[in-house]
């Protein structure tokens, strides 16, 4: 039961065993459409699907669905940002506000917001507008209360340093509290950006006339069964590529 | 009148939550005076008047059938989440290699913006309650593997080089050591796993509802009731914060040792 | 005469990673000991020599590359948890247990009846001195207090030897000063055979019977010195002129393998100096 020391990192290992599951996946998905026959409607063809795909990207069929998907994510962060940012640096200000403010903020986050939905889309209509606004108030919190743990938890002694060799307020703010914060109010943005996303993803898909969200279920009560794995896949990509940018800038953001 | 007004100051400023309690209750009362004459009644409806209409909400035909489905959707879902995501997560943990290569795989499933699949979990499962329930499931399982995992990575090699060199055998191991030190991960992760499963199985009602909570959210939208609308995303609000109050209790009952 | 021999080190070498690899350390070179029963024998040396090491090769915590050792007659080959016990730097008490629960825990993996555990649980923490705390958790003690317990987890099992790795290592000197004062009282009526590794020089004086010096990396014993002087160890010990002469003793044996090990270290190295 002795243990021999040493040992070697099995990273080829499991690298195979990733590609592999990859590998088997796409397999098993042509497999289960051609030879054992699933019904076209639950699965469609892999060709299928990138054939679509590469209609879909040809003609420039996605370019509205995006432009009003990528329009709405906008609007929400920067309204998100703004509020929360904003609040989330008053409300640091004084501990007493915080401890007043900041349990309401996760209180109020840690139920899914998305429920108030059908109140928004009552209130906004179908349109856009109901979109923007349920983004921008889930994106909100994980920004203000970010912010409010950047601005509000600042090492006391830099602080206090600061101020002893004479600092004045907006120095202190530009060359002690906001380099202190950015690192958590980035993250916080991060956190926004990807919620705010899933927001507008979410709604769209639920009630929604137009957009990337409305568009898959057009094609999901059609049965376009193709043509819909390809909008996913669309999606999906999209959702990965701007979570990465966001993560990278970020990351970049903080280095500094 | 100074001596009043310096009274409630000293209240207020000794207790946080009393001035929380007042700005919650400052938020109905803007509330209350917008909806009443600010804003076209077919948009928005005061808190008192939901308040009063809250039982007609609860009278209507189907509706509490509706919440008793929607918490046996949750109920189910929390559960198959808990017990398939400590399956995988101590099977993947457990094992250097299996946590090698198949983390980034459960990894990328968790972070893939699962929403865009939800007509294919309705196409699937049908519009019934199964298709809630499994969407619940796909979003409650990761947050639990994830911090399994985590827990069990984080687990000191001395106090296995401890228990090894006192004889302990595997199984004692396992039962003394591993699981009393996963408990709190555990916990922390069924907290996480009762909000996705919160959010998962509400997304699917919201999306399509024949007989649960989602079609009496459409109904009452569409004939623009918003008195009852607010109720029921009232009681539903309601039902999200007494479901994680109970999982953020239980996670702090559990986890005694570990907050001291 | 094997029966006074407790411990049988023979030509025990080690090395961590591959020959080649940046990661091979060459830890001990052919080190041998006898360690005599019913002694208190200190391992002292600079930083990487291997003496952490060693101790786990003594208790079976792991196989050298070449060499043997022998508890009592038989070979060791893995842990021995009815004749070894442990004492470890970072106590290693179970966070969630509370200190009694920790004490009867290692009784139960070791196999003692149940009947009987209680009873050695609570005479152990009584020789320690934590008889009023048995209810807390590790989190809730001080690390003093933590040692004590980990070490009534050792003394409850009841073994013929003691191994501890740097017990005190964490604690500041002043309760380094007052445990080794009680660890010596406590010694003196247990008859145990033990194996300290220390960093430092006046608890090694003060505890050992006999001090084995390690040379820098690669470990191995460069000299033993013995200290005659009968346990318990008073407090005056500490401040006589015997102690002071045997503590200059190792330091000029010691002085010369410290600069050596602290020039060895590199980034390279500086991590396999944490495993000896």
């Amino acid at each position: 039961m002795a243990r021999r020391s040493g040992g070697r990192g099995c990273s080829l290992g499991s690298r195979a065993v990733q590609a592999a599951f990859l590998i088997v996946l796409v397999v098993l998905w042509y497999l289960a459409t051609t030879r054992w026959r699933v019904n076209p409607l639950l699965l469609p063809n892999p060709v299928a699907v990138l054939r679509e795909l590469g209609d879909i990207l040809r003609s420039g069929e996605f370019v509205d669905d995006l432009r009003i998907t990528l329009t709405e994510l906008a609007i929400a962060f920067a309204l998100a940002t703004a509020g929360g940012i904003v609040t989330g640096y008053v409300i640091s200000r004084a501990a007493y506000l915080i401890r007043v403010f900041e349990p309401l903020f996760a209180g109020i986050y840690s139920i899914p917001i998305i429920l108030f939905l059908p109140l928004y889309v009552l209130f906004f209509g179908l349109g856009p507008a109901s979109k923007i606004a349920l983004g921008a108030t889930i994106g909100f919190f994980p920004i203000v209360l970010n912010t409010i743990a950047g601005f509000g938890y600042v090492e006391r002694m830099l602080i206090v340093a600061a101020r002893a060799m004479g600092a004045s307020d907006y120095q202190l703010f530009r060359y002690v509290l906001l380099p202190a914060a950015l690192p958590v109010i980035l993250t916080g943005l991060r956190m926004g950006f990807t919620v705010v996303l899933l927001s507008i993803i979410g709604s769209e898909t639920i009630a929604s006339l137009a957009g990337l969200g409305h568009r898959i279920v057009h094609l999901a009560e059609g049965m376009d069964m193709a043509r819909m794995f390809a909008y996913i896949a669309f999606v999906v990509v999209i959702a990965v590529v701007l979570n990465m940018i966001v993560s990278t800038l970020e990351a970049r953001g903080k280095r500094q | 009148m100074t001596g009043g007004a310096l009274d409630i100051k000293r209240i207020l400023l000794r207790h946080p939550g009393v001035a929380r309690l007042g700005v919650i209750v400052f938020l109905f009362i803007a509330w209350e005076i917008a909806a009443r004459w600010f804003v076209d009644p077919m948009f928005l409806s005061p808190p008192s008047r939901v308040v009063a209409s809250l039982h007609r909400v609860w009278q209507t035909p189907g509706v509490p059938a509706a919440l008793h489905i929607t918490l046996w959707e949750l109920g189910i879902a929390f559960v198959l989440s808990v017990i398939i995501g400590l399956a995988v997560g101590l099977a993947v943990g457990l094992q250097p290699f299996a946590r090698r290569s198949t983390m980034p795989i459960i990894l990328l499933l968790y972070g893939t913006p699962q929403i865009t699949i939800l007509p294919l979990f309705i196409l699937y499962f049908g519009i019934g309650p199964a298709s809630k329930i499994a969407f619940g499931v796909s979003h409650g399982i990761f947050p639990i593997i994830v911090t399994i995992v985590a827990g069990v990575q984080n687990l000191k090699p001395i106090l296995l080089v401890s228990a090894r060199s006192m004889g302990a055998s595997r199984w004692h191991v396992l039962r003394y050591v591993v699981f009393p030190h996963m408990i709190p991960s555990f916990f922390a992760g069924m907290r996480l796993a009762m909000t996705g499963v919160l959010l998962g199985v509400l997304l699917a009602e919201l999306y399509v509802s024949t007989a649960g909570i989602g079609h009496f959210t459409t109904l009452f939208t569409q004939a623009f009731d918003p008195t009852k609308l607010l109720g029921l995303v009232a009681i539903l609000a309601a039902m999200a914060i007494v479901l994680n109050e109970v999982v953020r209790r239980a996670e702090v009952k559990f986890s005694r040792w570990h907050m001291n | 005469m094997t029966d006074d021999i407790a411990i049988r080190v023979r030509g025990v070498s080690h090395h961590f990673g591959e020959a080649g690899e940046t990661r091979h350390v060459r830890a001990l070179l052919d080190t041998s000991l006898d360690v005599v029963r019913g002694e208190l024998l200190c391992l002292i040396g600079p930083s990487g020599c291997g003496k952490s090491t060693l101790l786990n090769v003594m208790g079976g915590l792991l196989e050298p590359t070449t060499g043997n050792v022998e508890i009592g007659g038989k070979p060791v080959r893995g842990p021995m948890p009815h004749d070894i016990a442990f004492v470890f730097q970072d106590n290693a008490l179970f966070p969630w247990n509370t200190v009694f629960e920790n004490v009867m825990l290692g009784m139960l993996f070791q196999g003692v009846a149940k009947a009987e555990r209680e009873v050695r649980a609570r005479r152990a923490l009584e020789a320690v001195g934590l008889a009023g705390f048995t209810e807390h958790y590790p989190g809730q003690l001080s690390g003093g207090m933590r040692q004590r317990a980990a070490l009534a987890r050792a003394l409850s099992l009841e073994t013929g030897i003691l191994l501890m790795d740097e017990p005190f290592g964490a604690l500041d000197e002043q309760t380094r000063m007052i445990l080794g004062e009680d660890l010596s009282v406590l010694l003196a009526r247990a008859e145990k055979t033990i194996v300290f590794v220390t960093h430092s020089l006046g608890e090694a004086v003060f505890l050992a019977d006999r001090v084995a010096v390690f040379s820098a990396r690669p470990g191995t014993v460069k000299q033993v010195i013995s200290v005659n002087e009968p346990h318990p160890r008073k407090p005056e010990f500490a401040t006589s002129a015997k102690f002071t002469a045997l503590r200059n003793q190792l330091y000029a044996l010691l002085h010369d393998e410290i600069r050596k090990a602290v020039s060895q270290t590199t980034p390279a190295t500086a991590q396999a100096d944490g495993a000896a």
